[in-house]
């Protein structure tokens, strides 16, 4: 089922929580929307499921405009940030509910419920927890169960609001590898949100970055990284250091050193420079590199990181290096600039 | 003793052992004179006077009791009083699921002055609240006459009127259990029954009403107890008609003034053994339950 969302808007008394989201979300696809907390990531999840209503756009479900359903009637699978089991009922009955509350002409017999149910517990590998409450359930448990309801209506799409949130580190990573080849095994066209950066990238074929009610940049998770489009998913995604520059006739000066680097495109002024750690190289000085000066050293895992203080001092940038170059603190260096990604300032 | 103590443990003996409890626990003379006057006050107050209805009641034995029941005045005193709360309770069941669902689930204008208001009937005397009653619906009024000529129903110093002043003295209670574990609760179970097909009555009987039945019964027991125990407003509204709008507060107090302390007292043991028997029921729900009512505000 694709997916197309149209200029979706949505105020939410004065604030506006969404302006003009326009997405197309292929079939069986999974899609992560990844933004900081108020980016309208779940407004724009909730407006999908038809748990809330756009101020304005349109939803389509392939090709049908869904705009004007209910959420009874649009038969997505929704899983919510807690979960939401129905705290009364069993495991067995809260996966049978969806099923149960079906007008009586499409509402399958017990048996068949049965069934259904059992085949559910089997794919989300908790054959014996029918009878057990949600409260006797762990975290994760919950999780999958709440994934189980959700998939025994057979929904179109399969909406997750934070799937992972709630859950310690090592549950969160063990239950994102699950649900990929779940997700590889049964071809739900899967929209989730989430906050966290490494499950977006992880998890999705493509990745939505929203900020303040905006989509910033759509794309693969590589697209994402390596050739963020904005200012804002440079900082957002991965680290990234300004550096301030200036750009004359397509090149890129930094207090009039000339920077091996294409202006890409950028018009002639004042301009920002965003660097990744690991796009820097770090050598002694020499002619044609940045003469900067050796700050801070630390090591991060497998990495030596260096701050350096570039040219007259004021900006620092940091650097990955490897075991084979020569750093001391406080003593001069030669930086070069592999890669960077460069804006107009502000 | 003292000196022969072995030195083990130095840590533990530098401590006095005054300092060994939590910091938040008083002295011992702190809390058994706290304990006192809690003791003291409850005896005092409501275990002595609760004993004296009961050996008041049976001054002349079991027989005397039991023929002050018997008594047709009583009998008809207990049938209205159960009518009475019969056709209350219901009525406010409806109207604080109703009234907490729209102040829980929903944001609207006046919310605040709504919440005030159910409250309203605590801090208005039962008097003021029986006396605008009459003065709205006694047969000399425009209401009150057009309903007793067109409908030849009498409001006032009648059965109705009983009702009514009871539903008005009766109003906050299960609005008031329902509302805080509504509130708490939120929209999430709701939204996800939605989301899987339930409609608006399926969720609500399947979802909302399970996850706070604690709640509302234990709503329904206070409100039922006051319901039966009301005696201003409805003193006002009744009449005291014997026989016909006299119901057990306003029997007890009849009796009383006529002398009749053991047909006053024995139905004054009847309501009070009913208070109590909601107690128990109440506490030995909490008891049992206490897993579920506690599962109920989160999980």
């Amino acid at each position: 089922m694709q997916l197309d969302i149209r200029d979706i808007a949505k105020d939410f008394g004065a604030t506006a929580a969404l302006h003009g989201v326009d997405l197309t979300i292929r079939s069986g696809e999974l899609i992560a929307l990844l933004g900081p907390s108020g980016s309208g990531k779940t407004t724009l999840l909730r407006i999908i499921a038809g748990l809330e209503f756009p101020t304005r756009g349109q939803v389509f479900f392939g090709p049908d405009d869904a705009s004007h359903r209910s959420v009874q009637e649009r038969n997505v699978g929704f899983v919510f940030q807690h979960y939401a089991l129905f705290r009364h009922m069993t495991v067995y009955d809260n996966i049978a509910f969806g099923l149960r509350v079906r007008p009586s002409a499409t509402r399958p017999g017990e048996a068949e419920i049965r069934k259904k149910v059992e085949t559910l517990l089997d794919l989300v590998q908790l054959p014996e927890y029918g009878k057990r409450f949600p409260a006797q359930l762990s975290g994760g448990q919950r999780q999958r169960i709440a994934l189980a309801r959700a998939l025994a209506i057979e929904p179109k799409v399969l909406l997750l609001d934070e799937p992972f949130g709630a859950l310690d580190a090592r549950v969160r990573k063990d239950l994102r590898r699950w649900l990929r080849e779940l997700h590889d095994r049964t071809g739900h066209t899967t929209v989730f949100v989430t906050h966290d950066q490494d499950e977006a990238m992880e998890l999705a074929d493509r990745v939505v970055v929203m900020s303040q009610g905006r989509i910033e940049q759509l794309g693969t998770p590589d697209d994402i990284y390596d050739r963020p489009a904005t200012p804002f998913v440079y900082d957002f995604i991965g680290e990234a250091f300004r550096v301030p520059v200036e750009v004359s006739g397509g090149a890129v000066l930094f207090e009039g050193n000339r920077l091996d680097l294409p202006a890409q495109g950028v018009r002639d002024g004042r301009a920002t420079l965003f660097v990744r750690p690991e796009n820097v190289s770090l050598a002694p000085p020499a002619d044609g590199l940045l003469p900067a000066q050796v700050e801070i050293l630390r090591r991060a895992g497998a990495r030596r990181r260096a701050e350096v203080a570039l040219g007259a001092g004021a900006i620092r940038i940091e650097a990955d290096y490897g075991a084979g170059v020569e750093v001391a603190l406080k003593q001069p260096v030669g930086v070069a600039i592999r890669e960077a990604g460069i804006f107009p300032a502000a | 003793m003292v000196d022969t103590a072995p030195a083990v443990a130095p840590s533990l003996a530098a401590v006095p052992p005054s300092r060994r409890v939590a910091p938040t626990t008083e002295p011992r003379l702190v809390r058994g004179v706290l304990i006192a006057i809690t003791a003291t006050f409850l005896s005092v107050f409501l275990l002595f006077p609760l004993g004296v209805v009961f050996v008041e009641a049976f001054r002349n034995g079991t027989a005397g009791f039991l023929s002050a029941l018997a008594d047709p005045q009583a009998q008809s005193a207990i049938r209205l009083t159960l009518l009475v709360a019969a056709i209350a309770v219901p009525c406010n069941i409806v109207f604080g699921v109703a009234a907490a669902w729209a102040v829980a689930k929903f944001e609207f204008r006046g919310k605040t002055l709504l919440v005030s208001l159910i409250d309203l009937p605590f801090s208005v005397s039962p008097v003021v609240a029986g006396l605008v009653y009459v003065l709205l619906l006694g047969s000399n009024t425009l209401i009150g006459g057009w309903l007793q000529e067109s409908f030849g129903l009498r409001v006032i110093f009648a059965v109705p009127g009983i009702v009514l002043a009871t539903i008005f003295v009766t109003f906050p209670f299960v609005a008031r259990e329902l509302i805080p574990l509504m509130e708490q609760q939120g929209n999430g179970d709701e939204e996800a029954a939605l989301s899987l097909g339930a409609s608006g009555l399926q969720t609500f009987w399947r979802t909302t009403l399970p996850n706070v039945k604690w709640a509302l019964l234990y709503g329904v027991l206070l409100c039922n107890a006051r319901a039966m125990g009301e005696f201003g407003a409805v003193a006002v509204l009744s009449g005291k008609l014997r026989g016909q709008t006299v119901t057990m507060p306003l029997h007890i107090e009849l009796a009383y003034n006529e002398y009749a302390s053991v047909s006053a007292f024995s139905v004054a043991a009847l309501l009070a053994g009913l208070a109590l028997v909601t107690l128990v029921v109440k506490t030995f729900l909490e008891w049992k339950y206490a897993d579920h009512i506690a599962g109920t505000g989160r999980h």
